[in-house]
């Protein structure tokens, strides 16, 4: 054989090699991305799934929404190896460099972006019938509103990103005002409000209930905040009539729907069993998690936070009763440690401090333990609970939006009026602690209220919100439980990330 | 076994296929054409023929040769080879010159080999023969310390670990900083776990450092490249060598524990106390917690009246190390004829780790076999075969002594139900095995067209598979706690296929002009593809993971990657009266990685070299044997991501919605990991995206004195890397978190020295000694927007990234809070600006420099952090020894790094804890116990990483040729690996650490003891 025929053999195989793929054109695998997607009804129900997917995560609803709402109060402190982060929230000196904040911002702004994903591109998906392209793009709608009614409660003027973003070039963008924030909040829940209807599609999806129990929650803040004068919401032009719309839409959530409602056993709104599966119940609108997901956000660690770490714990489902069952609810991480602030502004009798808060507890072994307010190990709440975990793996939702706290808006809103007295006492009974003084003048039924929200909503992540928007921040946390406060009372520090990264945007 | 040793044999045979004529008797002797001394071992062939012998101790040879016109090679390593024709004379004495062996060693440069005198570029070589002898499963690791401007860094102990390497410095942020590894001329991939090749069978390493080099392999050149060449036949009878290393390791450095389980129980308490644990919290008071006694320090100390003494001390050293055993053989074969020749071997490889149930086996195979088919056209064949096995971990020592290994009913004690650190079931209970199989072939034909024009084609494929079982039974470890059993099998598998074609010319043109061009094309096709199948859930652990159907929770995931890379090079040398050189290399890249806009990149390069010696003015100066100044330019790339960054790539997630999960997809994230440390692929595209590109100037010289006695080689570069490849953060508020961009500047420069000196060299004793210099300074020069970026893990200790690119410093900086001390008094901690615990005695006393607006405010906060450490080594040196005397061979090599910092998160032992500050030892070094202490990431942990190793020592003997009949060679020798380090880091840590230069107690590092034999037949 002629060496050549092996050369021309070998330019032929190299030519046949390259012919291949001269353009180096990417064959991408097992990739789906915009070019792909938004094609089909099953498409948009994904991008729907995706963008709830984003609550439950650890850094936001999972865990870290509580530790940004919770530690600067007087309900939580934190464990003394905890992150410098937390102890920045809990010593109320945030700055930029927060990694708790910046985490929650970081999720809150992803969520935004899968929200506008669907907004932009669910109303071009072909052949989808239109009720469920509505019920999506209302999701969609709801999911914005609720996560930049969080960013506008947290830092204040934020960017307001309405737009998908594909290119590089959409990044920088400025700082909206708060009232822009607001705009775009309202009219999106308005949006979402038509579009949406009052059947519950599933746990963890929002019906048009979670939409009118979050659109008066929005008015109530712009309403108090105004009334109080809290820095920021000098462009609210009437208190008066905020509190009037965040009444009706309390009122529609009270008065006009049937698939949510009271619960009447303390113990049961916190029953991963009832909450869940009971046609009506507490939790309008809830992170969804369960115990068999294989990730953290797919379940929840929640619980161990609140538990202390000691060893697992055996309590009564209701220690009231003294025939109830024992559960063996674990242990946790003893990350949150509860303040006596709140554990002593409960009365003796208060139900939601001997039902809800755990003082005592029999190990595996049968010893009895009694918790100390002042030790490491400190009385809990037991709000996340699941007797059934799996290891860590929990069924707790986080919930978002509750029943009772649509009560207590309804009340603050409609002040001391025969309708507003029959909400809070609805609360207070429940709690065990009789009616509120049926003589109290518009301010102080309105106080009383928020001293109720806090007994009632203690740990759910609203008291941070209710004395911002009370404009109280330093009278309760400084001049009444001595904290002081340097930075972040009213609106927390933008994330340095943000601005590093942001040419658009200063703090 | 036996089927391999047949084929040896059948071999050999074919080989040897000798032909029978009319012989001639010839005999006579060897000798050194210099000192006249008889030179034993000296091969003599005769030519045309595999024939041959070997002269004796004495340097006398008897043969028969085919005829009277035969023409003995006289060859012996050292000299130059001879022919003598036979010209009908029975007794011929030769004497053979000493070989200016460095001068005419020829060096594996891509696509070709030049002379060693001819080289322009800068080229670092190492023999085969000159690695250490110690159990080394990758040979990476073996490089350490071997040539100046490599760095090595083998952070584990762990059998099978890889190691890191970097050439002149790291140079990129976030893309690939490992060289390129070819092999035989494939280029294979990333450096750093070379597990294929076995250490025996390599000839050569030669490490590609400048642009001019390096730049034939264009964009994967920046990162350096090593070319290792492996051992092919050689013209001559078969010669089958065998080889064994038996190793026996033991720890190098003892761990620094609690040795009185007294003191770690009073330590235990006082940091409950100190912590603000109550009363029924603090552990050691004779309570049940958790279905677990404490006993109290009293009953530990036997004092207690109502109690027995403690019974139990367990040392946990004792119970998880051993001394390892680890073995390797390699059999080997080659001949070959002026038409055929081969090489073959085989090697077994065992190492134990030092950790029980933890080892790695390993069988390699190689075979080569270059025909020549006619008398232009030659044919041959590379194979590497290996299978490696890979078995269990590393496992932790550090458990307290207080509580024992079993309990009364033989089961593995757990210190509450929620311990899942008993060593010892770890060990046992867990199933962690990763097997892996490569196959990597080259066929090639070489053509020569006219006598200084060839052509070479080569198809070279590699094919690899890894499957790794997982199972952690449900009691055994928290994931398996977790899941109820959690079993995995992981697979990867990689196909590689390369085919180059390029023509070599070589032409003089009178005597003072000689032109070497190389010019080819070549592409190159890669196929990664994984899949995971995952059960969560089992009824009992009995199967394991080997029917994972019956799991409750079922996963699967599954992804490939393939990317092409095609590409045109050339390269010219001219060679003026043999005095100027002149190199021009040039390199066309496509990669299908890169973005539409920028698919193709040119990577050109230059170098001159004059060979000051040739000229007249130094010619009378005899003792300059050799100076050669040479001074090279260009651009190297860098294409080390991976595919599909250019793409806008969706996420995925799950989320319950009453009746199950559902999943979801939409705007994806480039990150490489969620918090459960799964990899989202993801992100926002970029279409633009292209090269990193590394302009090298680099200038040096060698010099040689007395023939050579004496070698300098000298360097000083200056690499400077640009366009990036840099995951960027974009702003959060975005959505996406990361996206591969080009931006930014990293500059290299430093200084290289090689040197070595036989300072006796007779036949019967000489003496060689050698030293190393590496010197590297780096610098990040710009980043985009950013002046500072914290990268790396987040580490739980301190709850934040430790490491930084800052603009203006070296890259991995480190970055937290100064510290000045202990706080002695709450006065002194307040006036710090700390609060709370913080502040109290005993505490570390972190410093306010800083605040919002520049100035120290009062408050220790994030502003007060500063960079407080430079993992970097100011310099990296080696010296190595080597003294033979008679039969005798006595070798050493040390191995330093200095100057750099380590962040050593293992800081507080129990040597250090004793220490403590207490209001009775008011130390100001060591803070007083506290359990719930949130450290800061600060200049406590900062500690000098410097350290000096007695690497190796070797001391061999070799018997005389054919003292046993048959044998040719025999060889035993001792060596001894990781002897002694001088060092003031931590004691009980290995100072040697990763690239960024944290400690976080790493898989021990063995000393290791061998015994070898090496045997000719």
């Amino acid at each position: 054989m002629n060496y050549k025929n092996y050369i021309y053999t070998a330019l032929l195989l190299a030519a046949t090699l390259t012919t291949s793929c001269s353009d180096m054109e990417e064959e991408p695998y097992g990739i789906i991305n915009s070019v792909s997607f938004y094609k089909t009804a099953d498409d948009a129900e994904s991008a729907i799934i995706y963008a709830y997917a984003n609550l439950p995560e650890v850094g936001y609803y999972s865990r870290g929404y509580y530790m940004v709402t919770e530690l600067p109060t007087e309900n939580l402190t934190q464990k003394g190896d905890a992150g410098v982060g937390n102890f920045e929230l809990d010593e109320l000196r945030t700055t930029a460099t927060n990694s708790n904040l910046q985490d929650l911002w970081t999720y809150m702004y992803r969520g935004i972006s899968r929200a506008n994903a669907i907004i932009t591109n669910v109303p071009n998906v072909p052949n989808m019938a239109e009720a469920d392209q509505n019920q999506i793009i209302g999701e969609g709608y709801f999911l914005r509103a609720l996560h930049y009614f969080n960013l506008v409660r947290l830092f204040g003027e934020v960017p307001l990103r309405l737009e998908n973003i594909t290119e590089a070039s959409q990044v920088p963008i400025a700082k909206s005002s708060i009232q822009e924030v607001y705009n775009t909040i309202i009219s999106d829940l308005q949006q979402a409000e038509s579009l949406l209807t009052a059947e519950k599609i599933s746990e963890g999806r929002a019906n048009r209930v979670a939409i009118q129990a979050l659109l008066a929650k929005v008015y109530l803040h712009l309403a108090s905040s105004k009334s109080s004068g809290s820095p920021g919401y000098e462009f609210v032009s009437s208190a008066d009539d905020m509190y009037a719309q965040a009444k009706t839409y309390a009122g529609k959530v009270i008065n006009e729907q049937s698939t949510y409602g009271f619960t009447e056993s303390l113990v049961d709104i916190w029953n991963t069993e009832v909450y869940k599966t009971a046609t009506v119940s507490e939790h309008i609108f809830d992170a969804a998690v369960d115990r068999s997901g294989e990730i953290e956000s797919n379940y929840s660690k929640l619980p161990n936070m609140f538990l202390p770490s000691d060893r697992a714990m055996i309590i009564p489902y209701d220690p009231l009763n003294s025939a109830s069952a024992k559960i063996n609810i674990g242990q946790g991480w003893g990350h949150f440690r509860t303040e006596s602030a709140i554990y002593n502004a409960y009365a003796d009798n208060d139900k939601r401090k001997t039902q809800l808060i755990v003082s005592k507890y029999t190990s595996e072994d049968g010893t009895t333990y009694n918790l100390d307010i002042t030790s490491s190990s400190r009385p809990f709440s037991r709000k996340y609970i699941d007797p059934l975990r799996v290891g860590d793996k929990s069924s707790v939702n986080s919930s978002i939006i509750r029943y009772s706290d649509i009560l207590l808006v309804y009340a603050e809103a409609a002040g001391p009026t025969a309708e507003g007295y029959a909400a809070i006492n609805k609360i207070r009974a429940r709690a065990g602690i009789g009616d509120l003084n049926p003589a109290l003048g518009l301010e102080a039924f309105r106080d009383a209220v928020i001293e109720e929200r806090a007994l009632e909503l203690a740990f759910e992540g609203h008291r941070l919100f209710d004395l911002r928007r009370t404009n109280s921040v330093e009278e309760i946390l400084e001049y009444k439980y001595g904290k002081s406060i340097t930075s972040g009372a009213y609106f927390f520090p933008i994330p340095q990330v943000e601005i590093d990264m942001n040419p658009l945007i200063q703090q | 076994m036996k089927k391999f040793l047949s084929l040896f044999f059948l071999l050999a045979l074919l080989s040897a296929q000798a032909e029978l004529w009319a012989q001639v008797a010839v005999s006579g002797t060897v000798t050194d054409a210099t000192k006249g001394d008889p030179l034993p071992g000296v091969s003599i062939l005769i030519k045309g023929t595999s024939q041959g012998g070997v002269s004796d101790v004495n340097g006398n040879f008897n043969l028969q040769a085919p005829d009277a016109n035969s023409i003995l090679v006289f060859s012996f390593i050292g000299y130059q080879s001879k022919e003598v024709p036979v010209n009908n004379q029975s007794r011929i004495n030769v004497s053979l010159e000493v070989d200016n062996k460095a001068l005419e060693e020829v060096v594996v440069v891509g696509y070709g080999a030049v002379k060693k005198s001819d080289l322009t570029g800068s080229v670092a070589t190492l023999k085969g023969g000159d690695l250490n002898k110690t159990p080394a499963s990758s040979v990476d690791q073996l490089l350490q310390g071997k040539l100046p401007g490599v760095q090595v860094m083998t952070s584990s102990g762990q059998p099978g670990a890889g190691a890191t390497i970097r050439i002149r410095g790291a140079s990129s942020l976030n893309g690939s900083k490992d060289p390129l590894i070819v092999v035989d001329g494939y280029p294979w991939g990333d450096a750093g776990n070379l597990k294929q090749i076995n250490p025996e069978d390599i000839e050569s390493i030669e490490v590609l450092k400048d642009a001019s080099s390096a730049a034939i392999y264009g964009s994967r050149g920046a990162n350096g490249v090593i070319m290792i060449t492996t051992k092919k036949g050689r013209v001559g009878e078969t010669r089958i060598t065998f080889s064994s290393l038996n190793t026996i390791s033991t720890l190098a450095v003892k761990p620094d524990l609690w040795r009185d389980p007294i003191e770690e129980a009073i330590y235990a308490n006082e940091a409950a106390i100190n912590g603000g644990a109550i009363a029924a919290d603090i552990p050691y008071t004779g309570v049940t917690r958790a279905g677990v006694y404490y006993p109290s320090i009293a009953e530990l100390r036997g004092l207690d009246p109502d109690k027995a003494q403690w019974p139990y001390n367990t040392d946990w050293v004792d119970l998880v190390y051993r001394n390892p055993f680890s073995q390797s053989y390699t059999l080997s074969a080659s001949g070959g004829s002026e038409k055929t020749r081969y090489s073959l071997s085989g090697n077994y490889y065992k190492e134990e780790g030092l950790s029980i149930n933890n080892g790695y086996n390993k069988y390699t195979g190689k075979f080569n076999l270059d025909q020549q088919l006619s008398k232009a056209v030659t044919a041959g064949t590379n194979i590497v075969l290996a299978h490696t096995r890979n078995n269990g971990f590393g496992l932790s020592v550090d458990r307290s002594r207080i509580f024992p290994a079993y309990d009364e009913n033989g089961n593995y004690f757990q210190i509450g139900s929620t311990d899942y650190g008993n060593p010892l079931s770890l060990a046992n209970e867990v199933l962690n095995t990763t097997k892996t199989i490569d196959v990597l072939a080259t066929v090639y034909v070489d053509a020569k067209i006219k006598e200084w024009l060839q052509f070479r084609t080569q198809l070279s494929t590699k094919y690899g598979n890894s499957v790794q079982d997982v199972y952690e039974p449900a009691n055994v470890t928290f994931t398996g706690y977790e899941s109820q059993g959690y079993g995995s099998i992981a697979n990867s598998t990689y196909t590689d296929l390369l085919n180059e074609n390029y023509f070599t010319l070589n032409k003089s043109f009178g005597s003072d002009h000689v032109l070497n061009f190389i010019a080819g094309y070549s592409i190159q096709k890669t196929n990664n593809r994984f899949s995971t199948l995952t059960g969560q859930g089992f009824v009992n652990d009995v199967v394991q993971n080997e029917n994972l159907s019956a799991a409750v929770t079922k996963t699967l995931s599954n992804s490939l990657s393939r990317f092409d890379l095609a590409s045109w090079y050339g390269r010219a040398n001219y060679n003026l009266k043999d005095k100027y050189l002149f190199t021009f290399t040039g390199r066309a890249d496509g990669s299908t990685k890169f973005g539409a806009n920028n698919k193709w990149a040119f990577f050109p390069s230059g170098a001159v070299a004059w060979k000051v010696n040739e000229e007249p003015f130094l010619e009378s100066l005899a003792a300059i044997s050799e100076l050669k100044v040479r001074a090279s330019y260009g651009l190297t790339g860098n294409q080390g991501i991976s595919p599909y960054q250019t793409l806008d790539r969706f996420g995925s997630a799950r989320y319950y919605t009453g009746s199950g999960f559902q999943t979801g997809y939409g705007p994806g994230l480039a990150s490489g990991n969620n918090e459960q440390g799964l990899t989202i692929v993801g992100g926002l595209g970029n279409n633009s995206l292209k090269w990193e590109t590394t302009k090298s100037f680099d200038i040096g010289f060698d010099l040689g004195l007395l023939d050579q006695r004496f070698t300098l080689t000298a360097d000083y570069y200056l690499k400077s890397t640009s366009d990036l490849l840099r995951l960027k953060t974009i702003a959060p508020s975005a959505g996406y978190d990361q996206q591969w961009i080009n931006d930014g500047e990293v500059k290299n420069t430093g200084v290289e020295l090689g040197l070595n000196a036989d300072v006796l060299s007779g036949t019967e004793l000489s003496w060689s000694i050698g030293a190393n210099f590496t010197l590297n300074r780096n610098k990040v020069v710009a980043m985009g927007e950013s002046d500072q970026v914290l990268i790396g893990t987040t580490y739980e200790t301190v709850r934040q990234q430790i490491s930084t690119y800052t603009v203006g410093q070296p890259m991995y900086m480190f970055y937290g809070y100064k510290t000045d001390g202990i706080i002695q008094t709450l006065e002194e901690g307040v006036n710090a600006g700390l609060t709370g615990t913080e502040a109290q005695p005993g505490e570390i006393k972190y410093l306010d420099i800083s605040g919002p607006d520049g100035e120290p405010d009062g408050v220790v906060d994030s502003f007060d952090r500063i960079l407080i450490g430079n993992p970097n080594p100011d310099f990296i040196y080696s010296f190595n020894t080597n003294l033979t005397f008679k039969g005798f061979d006595l070798s050493a090599q040390l191995y330093g790094v200095y100057g750099n910092d380590v962040f050593d998160f293992r800081k507080m032992t129990p040597s250090k804890q004793i220490q403590r500050w207490t209001p009775d030892n008011l130390s100001n070094e060591y803070p007083r116990a506290n359990s719930t202490r949130g450290y800061k990431s600060s200049d406590f942990f900062i500690t000098d990483g410097s350290f000096l190793r007695v690497q190796n020592i070797t001391l061999g003997y070799n018997f005389r040729p054919e003292l046993i009949k048959g044998v040719r060679s025999l060889r035993v020798y001792f060596s001894g690996n990781n002897l002694y380090t001088f060092t003031k880091f931590n004691t009980g840590f290995d100072p040697e650490m990763g690239e960024l230069g944290i400690n976080q107690g790493a898989y021990p590092r063995p000393r290791a003891l061998s015994l070898g034999i090496n045997v000719g037949f």
